[in-house]
């Protein structure tokens, strides 16, 4: 073991602080031309005319796409998850998010590109909007998505995520008090210091080279040959150096279209977004709403959560549905509840797509579920570290979609963290450990729910 | 695609020539709000006036009279002493502030966020703006500069050294975040308050009603929501001004009462 | 229109209000300022103009016609890194590295003015420099040591110590 423990310097710090490092942005390939995108000018509106012609005169502009370029327009990037496609790689007769690309022009210059694209007219028919994931369910509310406000694939066709464990009801009728409470964090851009970019070279042998800072290198590649119709072979993907991405850059968002700008004008294309067009239209974290009732015991047991969640999912679904499922299955966080009904919905807006960030689904339930605990325990009057030692995972546990947990950690990360923080635990919490639970810890209506089998 | 002509002069006669009577010429002074707006096309003037060797920069002082050329960097002000030396050293960090200029900041159109910090300070100051433009030269106060001053020249801008000066702001996390809510007291030579702030209309703008009351800085406070047109911006509401500027104006005039 | 790099003088033939990050990226293929928003907000096109840490995406070329430009390619010479190069090896100051050569340069010019190891200090003078991966204070900790002037051991990372913004312990 050379590594474990060991304080070793960076493999890329000397290149980073000479200037070593090669981002996409720094290749550098004679007769490149820029890219820039024309985005819809509004949050939700049909499409009723595309007229290219004026860009594509102008001196300079060496190539204008649109839907009509694209083999293959609706491809799902994880299709290959059983989640089908919603999102046209360039609108076609529907724009759904202020900013959704349209049609995408090559030119000799950044600002000529610019130029070109304001010369494409379209003409549009502006529909109210949807923002409130509140109001997706609302029946006169506007029809953000074409399968309608929230996502209907779930396995089995269902409308949710669902969970289903225990005896909810008993749960509730064995009460002593319910604890409710609502969460919304609300969506957050990465901000990566390097903006969505890409450089696209054509070689001689009819092969494309695409320079990609994404996050997840084959998976773009993928998603670029699906939507070219093209097998892997034809194209040679360039990355491992990013300017920071955070989740921002798993979504393929400039290889394809960059892609066809440099088939249609044979030359090869560089697409950099501005700051602003990073801030306003390259996808964010999810903004969430979560409301939680826990079926709670008077000295801190917490027999049952009923949890609801209305997941911001913007115009698209992408990797959304894939995030639900696993907020879903960590919704009680790194504590154990017995009985469980969860309902989560990916709700469609007209808002920019979401999509990871930084533990994707899973930071959003634990700001709720952390805060549920301290509310918890302000309403009992108890010291909010014991409720949650109280209920702190142990070895034998099952998480909310019944994985057995063979090495939980709360026990001893509380433990630690209590020390290091300078609060004194009781002797009881002190000595505890993640083994399976005895009987005497448990109020007698959890000892079949919670306890070793072996006691009862 | 046609850039901008490009006029470079390298005398303050020239600059006066170049900029005749306005219209369409964007002034480059240092450039920091400008240049990125011309590169991403969000201006697109016919013509440009660099102003960068036209030898309008530089700090003068006769008597108790100090005039600060259009050109001078902010960082040169930081000597200037209270209020300016406290209002400079919040605006964006060292980098642009050895770039920003004085004219600029005065002349910072507050479009999508307040950002000529300097305005309000210059209003408590009771300085004269010198600048050139149709009709000539004129000498004006700040506070009648400013509305019209999309279509002028700016050459200086000159005050007589205060008593005592006093600048409170909503402060912020970080050094780049323009200043959402300033207001600036200074006691004049002669022993008269004058309170200017920023972030509480379309420009800088003084406070006459909190100034009658400045005997009393929490009743001065209040005033000034009479002298203000308070706006919602992705820096803060207005609701928040609303709340804020109140406790602005009674800091500002406690601590000039400090520095008696 | 001539301004020198690093020493070397170059001719551009940019326009005038082309910015100097422009020229020097797309003229004159000096990479090391980098365009992470072009509008003056991140720093990551630093680069000193006649010893001045500036922001190169601001700068007009015709207003710094003639000027000294240096760029993070100037700074080590014959394969030896310059103290605060190395501080931000040991320190483990970069992780995606796009911000890096934006706060060396900035860092470069507030050592030569002989800054101290003051973290305050040193946190306005690098005020204008977003790090979305490092938190700061490892790049802090980076130019303080180099400040002391320290010694590096660039076969291994410093351990990580805390530091103390705007009176609060982090
Ligand atoms: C990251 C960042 C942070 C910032 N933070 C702040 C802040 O906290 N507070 C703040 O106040 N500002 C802030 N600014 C804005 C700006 O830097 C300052 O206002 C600066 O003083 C503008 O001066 P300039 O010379 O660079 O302006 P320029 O960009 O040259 O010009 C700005 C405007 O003034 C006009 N103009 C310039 N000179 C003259 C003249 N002599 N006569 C007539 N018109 C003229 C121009 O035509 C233009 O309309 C910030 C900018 C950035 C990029
Ligand atoms: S690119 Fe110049 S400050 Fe961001
Ligand atoms: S190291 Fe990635 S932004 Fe600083």
């Amino acid at each position: 073991m050379k590594a474990v423990g060991a304080r070793l310097p960076r493999y890329d710090a000397t290149e980073h602080v000479t200037s070593g490092t090669r981002y996409v942005d720094d290749v550098r390939i004679p007769g490149t031309l820029w890219a820039k995108a024309l985005r819809s000018p509004h949050d939700n509106a049909e499409i009723l005319s595309i007229d290219t012609s004026k860009a594509e005169a102008m001196a300079g502009v060496h190539a204008v796409v649109t839907f009509k370029d694209v083999h293959k327009n609706v491809h799902g990037h994880i299709e290959g998850l059983g989640i089908p496609g919603d999102e046209p790689l360039l609108a076609e007769t529907h724009v759904r998010y202020k900013g959704q690309p349209i049609a995408a022009v090559a030119a000799d210059s950044e600002a000529l590109a610019q130029r070109a694209t304001e010369a494409i007219e379209v003409t549009y028919k502006v529909l109210p909007a949807l923002f409130d994931v509140r109001k997706a369910f609302d029946a006169d509310a506007p029809q953000a998505h074409h399968w309608g406000n929230w996502y209907p694939h779930f396995e089995g066709e269902m409308d949710r995520r669902q969970i289903r464990k225990g005896d909810i009801e008993q749960a509730f009728a064995d009460a002593d008090v319910i604890v409710q409470g609502t969460y919304r964090p609300a969506a957050i851009e990465h901000v990566p210091l390097e903006t969505q970019v890409c450089q696209v070279v054509p070689e001689a042998g009819g092969r494309f080279v695409v320079y990609s800072a994404t996050q997840a290198m084959y998976f773009s590649m993928g998603v670029v040959a699906a939507h070219l119709n093209w097998p892997l072979n034809k194209l040679k993907f360039v990355g491992g150096t990013t300017g920071g991405g955070f989740g921002g850059k798993v979504d393929t968002a400039t290889e394809t279209i960059t892609t066809l700008l440099a088939i249609k004008s044979h030359r090869p294309v560089r697409w950099r977004w501005t700051r602003a067009e990073e801030f306003l239209f390259s996808s964010t974290r999810a903004a969430w709403h979560m409301e939680i009732a826990d079926a709670v015991t008077k000295d801190g047991w917490i027999l049952g959560r009923k949890m609801l969640t209305l997941h911001d999912a913007g115009a698209f679904a992408r990797f959304s549905p894939y995030g639900v499922t696993k907020h879903a299955f960590h919704h009680t966080g790194a504590y154990t509840i017995p009985n469980l009904e969860f309902n989560g919905f990916v709700v469609y807006t007209n808002r920019t797509p979401s999509t990871a960030m930084r533990g994707f689904g899973v930071t959003s339930v634990s700001f709720a579920t952390e805060t549920h605990l301290e509310r918890i325990a302000q309403t009992l009057g108890m010291d909010p570290l014991e409720v949650r030692m109280k209920n702190a995972t142990r070895i034998g546990d099952t998480s909310p979609n019944g994985i057995p947990y063979t090495d939980p950690s709360t026990v001893p990360v509380m433990q630690a963290l209590s020390g290091a923080v300078g609060i004194e635990l009781p002797a009881h919490y002190r000595t505890m450990t993640s083994a399976i639970r005895s009987g005497e810890d448990l109020p007698g209506h959890l000892v079949a729910q919670l306890g070793n089998p072996e006691d009862h | 695609m046609e850039d901008p002509a490009v006029l470079i002069p390298t005398s303050v006669a020239e600059a006066i020539e170049s900029f005749g009577a306005g219209g369409d010429i964007a002034i480059i002074g240092g450039g920091t709000i400008l240049v990125p707006e011309i590169r991403l096309g969000h201006a697109r003037p016919s013509r440009a006036l660099m102003l960068h060797g036209a030898g309008l920069a530089g700090i003068s002082r006769e008597g108790t009279r100090t005039t600060i050329g259009a050109m001078t960097p902010l960082s040169a002000l930081s000597s200037l002493g209270e209020p300016i030396a406290a209002a400079v050293s919040n605006i964006a960090d060292l980098e642009i502030r050895g770039q920003g200029t004085v004219g600029g900041n005065l002349c910072a159109q507050n479009t999508d966020a307040p950002r000529g910090d300097l305005q309000g300070v210059l209003i408590a100051l009771g300085a004269t703006v010198r600048s050139v433009g149709a009709g000539g030269e004129r000498s004006e106060p700040a506070e009648t500069f400013l509305p019209g001053r999309a279509d002028r020249l700016v050459l200086d801008v000159s005050f007589d050294a205060p008593a005592a000066g006093a600048y409170a702001y909503l402060d912020r996390a970080h050094t780049h975040e323009y200043t959402a809510l300033a207001v600036t007291a200074v006691r004049t030579a002669d022993g008269t308050i004058r309170l200017g702030a920023n972030g509480a209309g379309p420009h800088g703008l003084r406070l006459p009603s909190a100034e009658a009351a400045a005997a009393d800085p929490s009743a001065a406070g209040v005033a000034a929501l009479a002298d203000v047109q308070l706006f919602d911006d992705a820096i803060a509401s207005a609701w928040y001004r609303e709340k804020t500027l109140p406790v602005l104006v009674r800091r500002a005039l406690e601590q000039l009462k400090e520095t008696a | 229109m001539n301004i020198t790099i690093n020493g070397t003088s170059r001719i551009v033939n940019a326009g005038p209000l082309t910015p100097l990050l422009h020229v020097l990226r797309e003229e004159l293929d000096v990479l090391s300022p980098k365009a992470g928003c072009q509008q003056g907000g991140c720093g990551t096109c630093t680069v000193l103009v006649n010893g001045e840490p500036r922001r190169s995406c601001l700068l007009p070329i015709a207003a710094v016609e003639g000027a000294e430009v240096r760029t993070v390619e100037g700074l080590a010479s014959g394969g030896k890194l310059t103290p605060v190069q190395e501080a931000w090896i040991h320190h483990y100051a970069a992780q995606c590295g796009f911000c890096t050569s934006g706060f060396l340069m900035a860092a470069t010019a507030y050592l030569e003015k002989g800054g101290s190891d003051d973290h305050a200090e040193i946190a306005a003078a690098l005020g204008g420099h977003v790090c979305r991966c490092t938190g700061y204070v490892k790049i802090y900790d980076a130019v303080a040591a180099a400040a002391r002037g320290e010694s590096f051991d660039l076969a291994t990372t410093a351990a990580g110590s805390r530091t103390t913004i705007r009176g609060v312990e982090l």
